[in-house]
């Protein structure tokens, strides 16, 4: 997982998703969600998809990587796919793309907002331990990150982990595990200690001077519920072959402009 | 590696809501529990060993894409309360990541919520049964068992979900619980084919339990001869 990489999108990137807001971004994120969660149909699920791969373009981010790090659930779905397979492909499909847009669309939510912001956003629905839980998880993200990097590259110099010595690579990893735990527990404690000094009481406080609604925020959420609408419309109406299919010319027109935008304008 | 992989909008809508309940409800009494403990302290702790579950969950063992959850660990260094509490930050954060739907973090968080708490307290029983000096081999058996007893309820929950694509995409018109009731009777379980999928289930994650007992039992040994204080300590 690239956590370290996401941080950096998420913190430099500078297009019109980095603008918007999280609370927006988190609607729009709902919004897509729910569609996917309503669509039952290949090519809508597909148009969906190609709908976010040209947000993704629009990010002005490394595309190749944004829909790589979303493509890792698609293991999983096709071990759930070959579990309840029934002949169709098409079926098939519809999980396989339900994997990957759900993947993406919070891939997307991620790459584009820093952390703080997202969870400033839970934060009036997740009790007070929670949310105080999610920052502090992030953040040991990266310290363990580093640390786990360092002792892999520790254990391999040293014969650590080598080829054909399971056993002994399964201990030393395990080891390796458990210090990781411990000198990450003491890098926590010492920044427990700074906290305390600078007056935490078990409450992180967030920034309180919440920012206006742009129109990247609306730009955001009206793609979202275009998105949503489609999907719902689509499921009502229930000439859902046919509408599917013009959802993808739709969604493929899309996508090329997108291209053809960020071409243009240069990353 | 026994949380649900599966995607948003595959399991039924009753499933995924009584899922969120359900982990609201033990989320509440989790926090009801440690309301005495000083937070302050413990979410720090919480938030390393959450980290430590992030990255050992998203870092997928080749070949057969296993990963480990070290959740018992979690529940014997914090408790099964605050572990709950844990499991839940885990579930959120790599869902965030595209890492299993957004929807399903409440199933997930109750089925390695129970690896949790069931750990915890197995490994609390085999810790007195065999004496302290034992804590690896505790752990390593609380671990399996609880793998066991996790892989169980998420076979349950497909059993219940009555997942089938075929009936979900195409057969909408219909009344679900009248179609439901058909399949149950032709034995197809309304689909993911149980007995296949238990099987292949059982079959794959078998390994992968023993590699998570094994781990589990080696961490835990290596932590408390080094800080016997977070294996002994005063938990809720």
């Amino acid at each position: 997982m690239d956590v370290a990489l996401i941080d950096y999108y998420a913190n430099h990137g500078k297009s019109f998703l980095h603008s918007a807001g999280g609370p927006g971004k988190m609607l729009f994120s709902a919004l897509v969600i729910t569609s996917i969660v309503i669509t039952d149909e290949f090519y809508l699920m597909l148009a969906i998809y190609l709908a976010l791969v040209s947000m993704a373009v629009l990010t002005r981010l490394s595309v190749a990587r944004i829909l790589s790090i979303a493509a890792y659930p698609a293991i999983f779905a096709l071990l759930f796919v070959i579990a309840a397979w029934e002949g169709s492909l098409l079926n098939s499909g519809v999980i396989m793309l339900k994997a990957l847009t759900a993947a993406l669309t919070m891939v997307i939510l991620i790459a584009t907002t820093p952390y703080p912001d997202v969870f400033k956003t839970l934060k009036p629905v997740l009790p007070g331990i929670i949310h105080d839980g999610l920052y502090l998880t992030y953040r040991s993200l990266f310290v363990l990150l580093e640390m786990t990097d360092e002792l892999v590259k520790g254990l391999k110099v040293r014969g650590g982990l080598s080829k054909r010595k399971y056993l002994r690579n399964i201990v030393n990893f395990s080891s390796g595990i458990g210090l990781v735990l411990l000198k990450g527990l003491d890098i926590t404690e010492k920044y427990y200690g700074v906290m305390k000094v600078r007056g935490y009481t078990g409450k992180i406080a967030s920034d309180k001077n919440g920012r206006r609604f742009s129109t990247d925020d609306i730009a955001v959420v009206a793609f979202g519920i275009l998105i949503f609408s489609v999907s719902l419309g689509i499921k009502l109406s229930g000439n859902i072959g046919q509408s599917g299919l013009y959802a993808l010319v739709i969604a493929a027109i899309i996508l090329i402009t997108s291209i053809a935008y960020i071409a243009k304008v240069g990353h | 590696m026994s949380h649900l992989h599966i995607p948003d909008g595959v399991l039924p809508w009753w499933l995924v809501l009584t899922g969120w309940i359900c982990t609201a409800v033990l989320l509440t009494i989790c926090i009801y529990r440690v309301r005495r403990m000083e937070l302050a302290r413990k979410i720090p702790l919480i938030g390393i060993v959450s980290a430590l579950m992030v990255i050992c969950m998203t870092l997928p063992i080749i070949p057969f894409a296993y990963h480990v959850n070290l959740s018992v660990v979690a529940g014997i260094i914090l408790g099964p309360a605050l572990a709950f509490i844990s499991i839940f930050i885990v579930d959120l954060i790599i869902a965030m990541f595209g890492h299993g739907g957004i929807t399903v973090v409440g199933l997930n968080t109750i089925v390695i919520g129970a690896e949790a708490v069931f750990g915890y307290y197995l490994f609390q029983t085999f810790k007195f049964l065999m004496g302290s000096y034992s804590v690896g081999w505790s752990s390593g058996i609380a671990a399996v068992l609880s793998l066991i007893l996790s892989t169980s309820i998420l076979v349950g929950l497909l059993y219940a979900a009555h997942v089938n694509p075929d009936l979900i995409i195409h057969r909408e018109k219909e009344p679900y619980v009248e179609s439901a009731i058909q399949d149950t009777e032709s034995n197809v379980n309304n689909g993911v084919k149980i007995g296949v999928f238990a099987k292949t289930a059982l079959t794959l994650l078998f390994f992968g339990w023993i590699l998570e007992g094994v781990i589990t039992g080696l961490v835990i040994k290596y932590v408390s001869g080094i800080r016997p204080d977070l294996i002994e300590h005063d938990t809720t």
